[in-house]
């Protein structure tokens, strides 16, 4: 276990640099230094101001290697920005001079604070009403829950947004549109539509998948035998199937706990919700490359987390699993 | 025991497993699943929709002053965070927005002119122009005494101390040290004695010595400090009133430096302003919330003493010459997305709102009115003029449309500015003859530009003349193409791209649509690789000075923002004489003829615009400033709010709705009721 640990760690590495070689080459394909001194600067920036601008962060230096007389070879924009984010170093960002850390410690509540209930209550939601249509299967219940599961994977979360702004907020006036608050009563005030929104736009897709987890598990031996033992179909349900069906809901959804720091893109920016979400996109909007390659750093360092306990897990919940 | 029992004939079963079949009892299943399902999220609902109401304002500080009135605070909506609030640094209008209410300048505009007049602020009176034997020019300034800074940590005591000629100078050092990137620095090295020493004897060593004898501004004594110019430059008082000059402290500075210093982390100034102005910084919630507080000892200004409409007079005249600020809090809310934003504002939570495209319709008639229901509102629609001009460009270093100006001069004319207004403007664009735009010195209403008007007749001829007979070039036989650059950002820059086409393939010629990025846009702006663009200019300060120096061939790309690569002799000579001129009739025959020149003889630019911005602003804000740059900026100073009319409203605006969720619950139980009836007769 120990040895797979480690060689899974090992493993990561080149994943992480290429993703990061991948990102820089194209942030510099695409935004040049300049462009982007001038769209933070303004359009009237004198090119002094540009030009100190651009030295101020390195981004004077030769992409990957410093070939010119007299310069360390490895003095190079693409080596020191590698070694600053090997090192936790994610300096500051180029749009406000903020260091980026802070960014991230003042973000990441405010993220978890949807993220984390609108994972846990969904995945409740989701299990219960699985059950019930696994419970229910081939009749016109389960059909139609099969038709409400595909109407909701197929509606884009903007939609969800934008109508429970409309319904909520606007039409029967029972929760904030905008704002954030973690304090007190006032913060179920806030978190309680953009996490039932939330919740609903992930609903659809978890309830077909633990529907098909729980229907593979009701047709093996030990579902007919609790039967022959004379179980309910509750305490089938519940004792047997769920609890089995667990090691694969765990497995899968584990994978993604890692990521929910990252928090929402849209929601976010919709509800202003001050997380890491808003700040990427507000870091894109920017051109601001420094904040961009600190979230696609933690990004594909959490993903590739979340991948590595998914593994682990196996093992760990299912004893027949051997990890080498 | 039931899978003991046979099944029955004729009931539904259900297939468990392979081979294992048990009856499906539907209730069974409610049972084991409805308090999860009902009960729990049906209390919570039930407990959520009672407590909770869609007020998106977090807590004031106070509910009440010192003296028992209530507590006032303004809530508005903010497109995004400043990018810095240090006053040497920022060049944006978010920035510009924050900073111009934290602080104060030597001189600002007057609130009740709609010209662009200065008045002294920390000022005692307005700058004194002392030309010097050697052409050297001395501005002595003069600050009114027993003015302070906000009370803040940095301050011995906490206490601000008194603003002094030393904080004006310390502003202009911080503008010639390079590790600050002012962004004026360039503007200022041209004028100010000693300045572009100072930044490169600073970018030599590393680090700019504050402690070192400046040149290019010098204290007289405690209250008066001394800008040395090398040449007559009357702008130089615009930059007074501009937020880069401000005051700094430079204990402020040093103190607030990103370090961490006995274990407290201090923020870097940038994030921490220490200002002089009526509100000072409480917090910044970076995505969410800035929050100003009133400044208890501002003495800067008042409340001025009249000059305002009869219908606001009620609520202003108790307040004449009372001391600043009215109000005692300012929440700036920031949201990006203009959905939400005016959601806010519809339901009340916010005091005033910009008129978007996307809601223009529905608040704004043909007539340029607000819609019955916002009058009904009693919402107040405020019309300000922007100080900026817009057009489109030739690139005068084009072997085709630079050297033609007749095929220039056809092209203007025949394109229909005004139908483009109605299409692109919702019709509230000012179209207009001239480059400078009104209410500025050197803008005349009776300045006619022969190619302003659509006349598409004379302009075939003109094509014809240009060597272009119905658009075809006779060298090749085919249609001359004009390549249009435009930024691809959006569907209406791609429609009016579009309608730029129709317009001048009207007189036969092709144009190319090029689409670009808006790196792409700007890189060939700044190296004038285009043939023809849409563009414009937002000004620093309202002076011709400020928009003719876009013409002015020393200014050219990329030395300065000359993109029209234009070069004028006597456009360059006309300019350098009226920029150092004071504002004369003399100036304003100069500025006539360089209109001529640049509009009319040399037809550098197309069809002239200048924006005007509609604000809405709610029935509890009275309103009285007449000039556009205090109302944009720094006008919460004079911000008035009727509390009791905003609870009023907002309660009768924001009554809740229970009858479509009680409606909603009375179906879903009638059909899940109607549902567990059947089953159960079907399984007795």
């Amino acid at each position: 276990m120990f040895r797979y640990f480690i060689r899974r760690v090992l493993y990561m590495i080149p994943i992480i640099l290429g993703v990061m070689v991948i990102t820089f080459v194209l942030f510099n394909m695409l935004q040049k230094p300049e462009t982007v001194a001038r769209r933070l600067l303004g359009p009237k920036a004198s090119q002094q101001a540009v030009a100190n601008w651009i030295k101020q962060r390195g981004y004077d230096k030769p992409l990957f290697l410093n070939t010119q007389p007299g310069q360390r070879l490895l003095d190079s924009q693409f080596v020191n920005y590698m070694v600053s984010l090997a090192t936790f170093n994610f300096g500051v960002s180029d749009a406000t001079g903020q260091p980026v850390i802070d960014r991230f410690k003042e973000g990441a509540i405010p993220s978890l604070s949807i993220t984390v209930p609108a994972f846990f209550l969904g995945l409740a939601l989701a299990i219960s009403l699985s059950l019930f249509f696994v419970y229910v299967r081939e009749t016109s219940i389960d059909f139609a829950g099969t038709i409400f599961a595909v109407a909701l994977m197929s509606i884009p979360v903007m939609v969800y947004v934008i109508f429970g702004q409309w319904l909520f907020a606007v039409l029967l006036k029972y929760f904030p549109a905008y704002g954030f608050s973690l304090q007190g009563p006032d913060m179920v005030r806030f978190l309680a539509l953009p996490v039932a929104i939330l919740i609903f736009g992930g609903l659809g897709s978890d309830i077909r998948l633990f529907r098909a987890i729980f229907l593979e598990e009701i047709r093996n031996d030990y579902v007919r035998t609790a039967y022959a033992k004379g179980a309910s179909p509750g305490a089938v349900l519940l004792c047997h199937v769920l609890k089995n069906g667990m090691i694969n809901i765990i497995t899968l959804t584990v994978a993604s706990l890692p990521m929910l720091i990252l928090g929402s893109l849209v929601l976010e920016t919709f509800f202003g919700i001050p997380g890491l979400g808003n700040m990427t996109l507000d870091a894109i909007h920017n051109s601001d490359f420094a904040v961009i390659r600190a979230t696609t750093y933690v990004g594909t360092l959490l993903y590739l987390v979340g991948l590595l306990l998914t593994d682990l897990c196996y093992a760990w919940v299912d004893p027949r699993i051997k990890l080498q | 025991m039931f899978l003991q029992k046979a099944p029955t004939e004729g009931k539904p079963e259900v297939r468990a497993g392979h081979g294992a079949y048990f009856p499906f009892k539907p209730w069974r299943v409610m049972r084991l699943t409805k308090a999860l399902i009902l009960y729990i999220p049906a209390l919570i609902g039930l407990g959520l929709l009672t407590g909770c109401d869609n007020n998106p304002h977090t807590p004031a500080l106070r509910k009440k002053r010192a003296d028992g009135s209530p507590w006032i605070v303004t809530y508005r909506a903010f497109p995004q965070d400043p990018r810095s609030l240090d006053p040497q640094f920022a060049y944006d209008e978010i920035s510009h927005a924050v900073l111009s209410n934290i602080y104060d300048t030597f001189l600002t505009y007057d609130p009740l002119s709609e010209e662009y007049h200065l008045i002294p602020m920390i000022g005692a009176e307005l700058p004194k122009y002392e030309p010097q034997p050697d052409g050297t020019v001395a501005v002595t300034c003069k600050i009114k005494p027993g003015l302070y800074f906000h009370d803040d940590a940095c301050f011995p005591g906490g206490k601000g101390r008194e603003i002094t000629s030393r904080d004006f100078i310390y502003a202009f050092q911080r503008m010639s040290d390079p590790k600050v990137e002012c962004p004026i620095a360039s503007t200022l090295q041209d004028y100010l004695i000693g300045f572009e020493d100072a930044y490169n004897n600073a970018e030599k060593a590393g680090v700019f010595n504050y402690d070192a004898p400046f040149k290019p501004v010098e204290a007289v004594d405690r209250y008066t400090f001394r800008i040395n110019l090398k040449k007559a430059y009357p702008q130089i008082k615009y930059w007074l009133a501009f937020w880069f000059t401000a005051p700094v402290a430079r204990e402020a500075v040093e103190y607030y430096n990103g370090k961490i210093i006995d274990g407290i982390r201090h923020p870097l100034f940038r994030f921490h302003p220490v200002g002089t102005g009526a509100f000072s910084l409480h917090d910044w919630k970076r995505g969410e919330l800035i929050r100003l507080v009133r400044n208890d000892n501002y003495h800067t200004l008042r409340f001025p003493a009249g000059g305002w409409n009869v219908d606001v007079n009620s609520y202003l005249a108790p307040l004449a010459n009372s001391q600043l600020p009215t109000l005692d809090e300012v929440q700036l809310i920031i949201i990006p997305e203009s959905i939400p934003a005016w959601i806010l504002f519809k339901q009340g939570w916010t005091d005033s709102s910009g008129v978007g495209k996307d809601i223009f319709n529905s608040v704004i008639t043909a007539s340029q009115e607000l819609t019955l229901e916002f009058e009904k509102r009693g919402v107040q629609l405020i019309k300000d003029l922007d100080l900026d001009t817009w057009y489109l460009m030739f690139n005068m270093k084009d072997p085709v449309l630079g050297g033609n100006v007749k095929l220039r001069q056809a092209m203007v004319l025949a394109f229909n500015a005004d139908t483009y207004n109605e299409i692109f403007g919702n019709n509230i664009l000012h179209m207009t003859d001239q480059l400078l735009p009104p209410r500025m010195f050197g803008y005349e209403a009776s300045f006619k530009n022969p190619w302003r008007e659509t006349n598409l007749e004379k302009a075939r001829k003109l094509i014809a003349e240009a060597g272009y007979p119905n658009g075809v070039d006779p060298k090749t036989g085919k249609p001359l193409e004009i390549v249009l650059d435009t930024e691809a950002g959006s569907s209406t820059e791609r429609q009016s791209a579009e309608y730029d086409r129709s317009q001048f393939e009207a007189l036969g010629i092709r144009v190319r649509i090029e689409e670009n990025l808006f790196t792409q846009m700007l890189e060939k702006q700044m190296k004038g690789r285009y043939q023809l663009v849409s563009a414009g200019w937002s000004a620093d300060y309202p002076d011709p000075e400020n928009f003719f120096a876009l013409f002015y061939g020393p200014n050219i790309v990329p030395v300065g923002h000359n993109q029209s690569m234009y070069q004028n002799a006597e456009f360059d000579h006309l300019f350098e004489k009226m920029a150092t001129m004071e504002d004369t009739p003399e100036r304003a025959d100069i500025i006539r003829r360089m209109n001529k020149i640049l509009l009319t003889d040399d037809c550098v630019i197309g069809p002239i615009f200048n924006r005007v911005s509609y604000r809405l602003r709610q029935p509890w804000t009275p309103y009285f400033i007449k000039n556009a740059i205090v109302g944009q900026f720094g006008g919460l100073r004079y911000g008035v709010i009727d509390t009791a009319l905003r609870k009023e409203k907002q309660a009768e605006w924001n009554r809740k709705k229970y009858w479509p969720l009680l409606t909603m619950i009375i179906i879903f139980g009638i059909v899940l009721g109607y549902g567990i009836h059947k089953r159960r007769q079907a399984n007795v």
